[in-house]
C-alpha cells in the first residue's frame, strides 16, 4: 500500500494536477517504498511495451469512383432547391428594402391640411400592386432559367451515361474475343500432348 | 506535433469535399495504428485487416459528422472500438465479449527449436494480456500502447474516466503478478 499523499499511479500517468504532482514528487523523492513502487510499474511497463508492433499486411485505400457520385437526377433536384432557396432569400430581401424605401419617401403628413385618406390607400395599394407584378415576374424568369438549365444538364448526364455504357459493351466484346481467341490456343496446345499420354 | 495536428485537420477538410487523395493520405497515417489496435484486441491478422478496413470506410461516410478534427484520433478509435465489439457480438450472440479468449498469434521466431530471451518476455507479454478481462486488456492497449489520455480512452469505450482508470490500474497489477517471474529469470 502506498504512503503518497496521491495515488502514484495517477502521478506515473501525469493525471495529477500540478499541485499534486508537486507534492508526490516531494514525497517520491524521500520515500524508499514509493520509489521502488514507480519502478515496478516503469518495469511492468517497459515489459509490455516488448511487444512489437506489426506492420499491416496490405495497404489501404480508396479510389475515385463515379459510382459513389451523386446521380444526374440529384445534382439537378440539389441545384434547383438550392436555387429555390436563394430565390426565396433574395425574394424577402427585396420587399424588405421596398417597404423601408417605400415608408422613407413616404410624403410626411401635412399640419392643419390632412390628405385625404383615400388617396393615400390608393397609392399603397397601387404600389403593392406594382412591387407584386414586378416580384412575380423576376420569379417566373428566375424560375424558368433554372427549368431550363436542369433540362441541359440531365441531358449531358444521360448522354454521357449512354457513352459510357457503349464503351462498356465494345470493351467487352472485345474481352470475350480475346478470351474465346486464348481458349482456343490453348485447346489446341493441350490436344496433342493428351494424344501423347493416351498412347 | 502541433504541426502534424493542423496537417490532419487539412486532410480530413479536404476529404470533406470529396478529395479522396487526401484521405488516403490520413489513411496512411493512422492504419499501423488502428491496425495494431484491433490486432491485439482480436488477436487475428485477417480479422484486424478486415475490420481496419471497415473502420477507414465508415469514418469516411461519416466524416461530416466529426464536429472537431482535432479529435479524429479518438474519434477514428471509436468507430474502431464499435467495429471490434460488433464482431465479438456477431460470434458470440449472447453478448459474453468478457469471455472471449482471441486466439494465439502464431510467429514468434525460435533459435534451434528454443525461444531465445526477448520471445520469452514477448511470449509472456501476449499471456498475460489475454488472461485480463477484454475491457481491461483493451484499456491497457490505449493507454500503453496508444497513447492516450484517460479522457480520450472513456471517451473511445463510453465509460466514465474512472471507470478507465480502476481497469487500467487493476489490469497492471495482474500483468505485474504475471510477469514478474519472466523479470525476475531477467528478461528485462
Amino acid at each position: 500500500m502506498s504512503c503518497s499523499p496521491f495515488d502514484l499511479r495517477d502521478y506515473y500517468f501525469k493525471d495529477l494536477a500540478e499541485n499534486e504532482r508537486r507534492l508526490t514528487e516531494v514525497h517520491v523523492k524521500t520515500c524508499a517504498q514509493c520509489r521502488e513502487e514507480l519502478d515496478r510499474l516503469r518495469g511492468t511497463e517497459a515489459a509490455l511495451l516488448t511487444l512489437p508492433d506489426e506492420e499491416i499486411p496490405q495497404r489501404i485505400g480508396f479510389v475515385s469512383d463515379p459510382v459513389f457520385q451523386a446521380s444526374a437526377f440529384r445534382r439537378g433536384w440539389d441545384a434547383l432547391w438550392g436555387s429555390a432557396a436563394r430565390l426565396g432569400f433574395a425574394s424577402a430581401a427585396m420587399l424588405s428594402v421596398a417597404l423601408i424605401t417605400f415608408a422613407l419617401i413616404r410624403p410626411a403628413s401635412q399640419s392643419g391640411a390632412p390628405a385625404p385618406a383615400i388617396d393615400r390607400a390608393a397609392l399603397e395599394a397601387d404600389f403593392s400592386r406594382r412591387l407584386n407584378d414586378a416580384v412575380q415576374r423576376a420569379v417566373a424568369q428566375s424560375e424558368a432559367r433554372q427549368s431550363s438549365r436542369t433540362q441541359e444538364l440531365l441531358a449531358t448526364a444521360e448522354k454521357r451515361q449512354e457513352l459510357d455504357i457503349q464503351a462498356m459493351r465494345i470493351r467487352f466484346n472485345e474481352y470475350v474475343e480475346v478470351e474465346k481467341k486464348r481458349q482456343n490456343l490453348l485447346l489446341q496446345a493441350s490436344n496433342p500432348s493428351e494424344g501423347g499420354d493416351a498412347r | 506535433m502541433i504541426l502534424r495536428a493542423v496537417e490532419d485537420a487539412d486532410l480530413i477538410r479536404k476529404a470533406r469535399r470529396g478529395d479522396v487523395e487526401a484521405y488516403n493520405l490520413l489513411i496512411s497515417r493512422w492504419e499501423r495504428r488502428v491496425y495494431n489496435y484491433l490486432l491485439r484486441i482480436v488477436a487475428n491478422r485477417e480479422d484486424a485487416l478486415d475490420l481496419s478496413q471497415d473502420v477507414f470506410l465508415k469514418a469516411y461516410q461519416n466524416l461530416r459528422k466529426l464536429d472537431d478534427p482535432a479529435r479524429f484520433a479518438s474519434w477514428l478509435f471509436r468507430i474502431a472500438h464499435n467495429e471490434a465489439y460488433s464482431l465479438f457480438r456477431k460470434r458470440r450472440p449472447e453478448g459474453e465479449t468478457e469471455e472471449i479468449q482471441p486466439e494465439t498469434l502464431e510467429g514468434a521466431p525460435t533459435v534451434g527449436g528454443n525461444a531465445v530471451f526477448p520471445i520469452e518476455l514477448t511470449l509472456a507479454v501476449s499471456g498475460a494480456l489475454r488472461k485480463l478481462t477484454a475491457d481491461q486488456r483493451e484499456t491497457v492497449i490505449l493507454k500503453i500502447y496508444q497513447g492516450f489520455k484517460f479522457e480520450e480512452i472513456a471517451e473511445i469505450v463510453s465509460a466514465p474516466v474512472s471507470t478507465v482508470k480502476s481497469r487500467l490500474y487493476t489490469a497492471l497489477d495482474l500483468l505485474k503478478l504475471e510477469l514478474a517471474p519472466v523479470k525476475a529469470r531477467g528478461a528485462i
